[in-house]
């Protein structure tokens, strides 16, 4: 089972910084606090969450991280050295290529383990369409063996592995090529958060599809959904991971789920509230049911945060649905293939 | 400390600033897109007390032709926020001053962009203004091609002022207010609201307040324009001049018009661009140079010659005749300027041109023993040539190694740089006044 954690400065829930009124909690050093717990729990990645996204607002989010993401991925890379690091970032915000030297500059700096979690502008599917096929090219203008350093020959790569995308389409026009190395990982991961508007476009180009539902009905739904939109895509289950977003509210034994109460809904996520064992067995269930690879949390505190990274993830760990995981890319731990370089296909770069 | 002091940056490039530098055997030509030997870099400026690093930037390769680009290290590089928010969580006190387009960002992204940089080093963030003058940064963006000098200007300017604006639309202490009420305190958060030719900026910035008021202005404009915009908005410029003289004025020039921007002679620091060869004894720093400049291959040489004086190609003109005679471009008129003055000055041919800008690209270089580098310092600093340097070591690491272990003991020794930092930020180690107290 693979398990994500989105990180927030107080937890998810939109009143946890009346519990923790701690500015601390905003900086650096506490969030990395955070990460490195989830790391060494054996969480395979953390969310790094954009409340911001589409346009300028009227304060600084309670839920969302407190620095722009792809920067915060940055330097969260170079202090934690395992765990996956998916940003968000929103079309509206960042140029294609801006966008893709940051994520292809944030893949080299981890190491392989950077992702991008592509928030669209819901107004315009083929600018999105056309925006995420810019970045994909342009990630692809070097292929894997491309660059020789060779200093004898004074030759620093093989021009012949260079593809210049010379992209002009309805919405963008990018000559390329990017001028980032080629990606450890091929290329950085693409993470979307499933909804109705961008379905075709996550099924189309999405590594990893995150699923949001309120019931397990609704989840079981969801998932039957992107896999036939994926297929529909002429993709395999296989080549995809898809998981939940989930709440987890955790009460001890004596307390009953009653005390759960306190917590409201949130409608990109599915609440689990019980005791430590039954929580993981609703994950189990549900995962069954729904046929996916996982489960990403939404802490609504930090207190449930820790409650889950002591008690739940153990538990699977004993269980036997998490163990050591060797993969040293993202890819790798998510159990998904290299990116392979087009031209190993014999295909055009920019379809 | 009764002297004044100098400032010092160091301007990272991947193995080093001489264009052949990843050829050299001690290089490692794997330096551009190792973040390790970047973080490594930072430390050592940092060690020697250095203001600030900096990091130059380009939106697109530098070179359209693919078999000169293949022979350049610099034709790949990581994109400077990312890098500098790397280098920031694995340092303390050092400036980071990353360079970022006018012309192919947007004031939101990039004002949020500088103040998480600034969030993440406590208050150490830097932006280098450039308007980007290359047709192949303006392929990456749109299909009109680049636009005239003045109107990247026009832009530049609203531009600056939109992230000025959005950097003081939250002020110290807008979250978490100790009445405990909300989460953020409304009567500390501005929103703006501009509309103007350019760009609509509505809202506030997602971000605390800058830990130094708001992140450091970089500049290095040399036209008209661009001075002006410096003498308006800019903290510190770079510059690159070759002659003492050439220095002198351009100094005395930026700093003349601060006066009618209401700011005082010290609220701007200029430093130029020095390129400094370090050995034990002068035969040795000749020699460090020449095992350089042999390793310049004269196409691209050549080609970089071209790229700085605009010219599609200089490869028709005889490589040991002089300069072709030009018109002004719509580019960088300065640097251009720079460069035909330099071979008329000195009767060099295109090939000794070529090696002699592939080498320092430009700027001042310096070649000698530490005293000698020292006091070429010294000087144009107490006559009104410099506020202080930015240090363009050939290669990396050693360059800056030497400069830290040999030269900065000697600007020591003469009361010339700092032993201690003398602050936590970028703004107080620079002694520049916070926008907070006007």
């Amino acid at each position: 089972m693979l398990l994500g954690y989105s990180l927030s400065p107080f937890g998810h829930d939109p009143d946890a910084w009346r519990q923790a009124r701690d500015g601390r909690l905003l900086g650096f050093d506490a969030l990395l606090g955070q990460v490195a717990a989830a790391e060494a729990a054996g969480f395979d990645f953390v969310l790094l969450s954009d409340r911001l996204g589409l346009r300028s607002s009227d304060d600084l989010s309670s839920v969302a991280v407190p620095f722009e993401p792809t920067l915060f991925a940055s330097a969260l890379a170079t202090r934690a050295s395992r765990i996956g690091i998916i940003a968000a970032a929103s079309t509206v915000q960042h140029e294609p290529y801006n966008l893709a030297r940051r994520f292809a500059s944030l893949d080299l700096i981890s190491k392989g383990r950077a992702g991008w979690l592509v928030v669209t502008d819901d107004s315009d599917a083929g600018r999105e369409s056309e925006y995420v096929d810019v970045v994909t090219a342009l990630w692809d203008s070097f292929e894997d063996d491309a660059f020789l350093y060779d200093k004898t020959a004074g030759r620093f790569f093989d021009p012949s592995k260079m593809h210049v995308a010379h992209h002009k389409g309805p919405y963008f026009s990018v000559r390329g090529p990017l001028n980032v190395n080629r990606s450890p990982q091929g290329r950085p991961l693409v993470a979307h958060l499933l909804g109705d508007s961008n379905k075709a476009l996550a099924a189309r180009t999405g590594d990893l599809l995150l699923l949001q539902a309120e019931t397990a009905d609704g989840l079981v739904t969801a998932a039957a959904h992107a896999v036939k939109a994926v297929e529909a895509a002429g993709r395999s289950r296989r080549g995809i991971r898809l998981l939940a977003n989930i709440v987890p509210i955790i009460v001890s034994g004596s307390q009953g789920t009653d005390d759960a109460s306190g917590f409201p809904g949130y409608d990109q996520a599915i609440r689990i509230a019980g005791t430590t064992g039954e929580i993981t067995d609703q994950l189990l269930e549900l995962a069954a049911a729904a046929g996916l690879d996982g489960f990403t949390i939404f802490p609504p505190t930090l207190e449930m945060g820790q409650r889950f990274i002591s008690e739940i993830a153990p538990e699977l760990r004993q269980r036997g649905m998490t163990g050591p995981n060797a993969g040293t890319t993202l890819r790798d731990r998510l159990g998904l293939a290299r990116w392979v370089h087009p031209s190993g296909l014999g295909e055009e770069i920019l379809r | 400390m009764s002297r004044p002091q100098m400032k010092l940056g160091a301007f990272l490039m991947a193995g080093g600033h001489h264009i052949a530098a990843w050829r050299h055997p001690d290089a490692h030509a794997q330096a551009g897109s190792d973040i390790d030997h970047f973080i490594q870099l930072a430390r050592i400026a940092e060690r020697g007390k250095f203001d600030m690093i900096f990091i130059e930037d380009a939106a697109a390769i530098r070179e359209r032709n693919p078999d000169l680009a293949s022979q350049a290290a610099r034709s790949t590089a990581f994109e400077p926020l990312s890098l500098l928010a790397a280098i920031a969580v694995n340092t303390s006190h050092i400036g980071l001053v990353a360079t970022a387009s006018t012309s192919y960002t947007e004031p939101y992204g990039l004002a949020r962009s500088f103040a998480a940089l600034d969030q993440l080093s406590g208050g150490r963030a830097g932006w280098n203004l450039v308007t980007s003058a290359s047709e192949l940064e303006a392929e990456n963006f749109a299909s009109s091609g680049l636009r005239p000098h003045s109107e990247r200007y026009e832009r530049a300017e609203e531009f600056a002022d939109a992230a000025l604006a959005l950097w003081d639309s939250v002020e110290e202490g807008a979250y978490l207010p100790p009445d405990g009420k909300a989460f953020a305190d409304r009567s500390k958060l501005h929103p703006v609201h501009r509309h103007r030719k350019h760009f609509a900026v509505d809202g506030i910035l997602e971000s605390q307040r800058s830990p130094q008021g708001r992140p450091i202005m970089v500049q290095a404009g040399a036209s008209d324009v661009g001075k002006d915009l410096a003498a308006r908005t800019a903290d510190v410029v770079f510059a690159a001049s070759q002659t003492k003289a050439e220095a002198q004025a351009y100094y005395a020039d930026v700093k003349a018009r601060l006066a009618k921007y209401g700011r005082g002679h010290d609220d701007l620091k200029v430093m130029p661009g020095i390129s400094p060869i370090i050995g034990a004894t002068e035969d040795e720093a000749k020699a460090k140079y020449r095992a350089l400049q042999d390793l310049i291959p004269d196409a691209v040489g050549v080609a970089l010659l071209a790229s700085y004086l605009s010219i599609q190609d200089l490869s028709a003109y005889p490589l040991d005749g002089p300069l072709p005679e030009m018109p002004q471009t719509n580019l960088i008129q300065s640097r251009q300027q720079l460069i035909v003055d330099l071979g008329k000055r000195e009767g060099l041919s295109i090939r000794e041109l070529a090696r002699h800008f592939a080498g320092a690209r430009g700027h001042w270089q310096v070649v000698g023993t530490p005293s000698q580098v020292a006091d070429a310092m010294e000087e144009r600093f107490l006559d009104s040539a410099a506020d202080g340097f930015n240090v363009m070591a050939p290669l990396f690491p050693s360059g800056l190694e030497d400069f830290v272990t040999l030269v900065v003991p000697e600007l020591r020794r003469r009361g010339l740089f700092r032993k201690e930092y003398e602050g936590r930020t970028l703004r107080e180690n620079l002694g520049v006044a916070s926008p907070n107290k006007g």
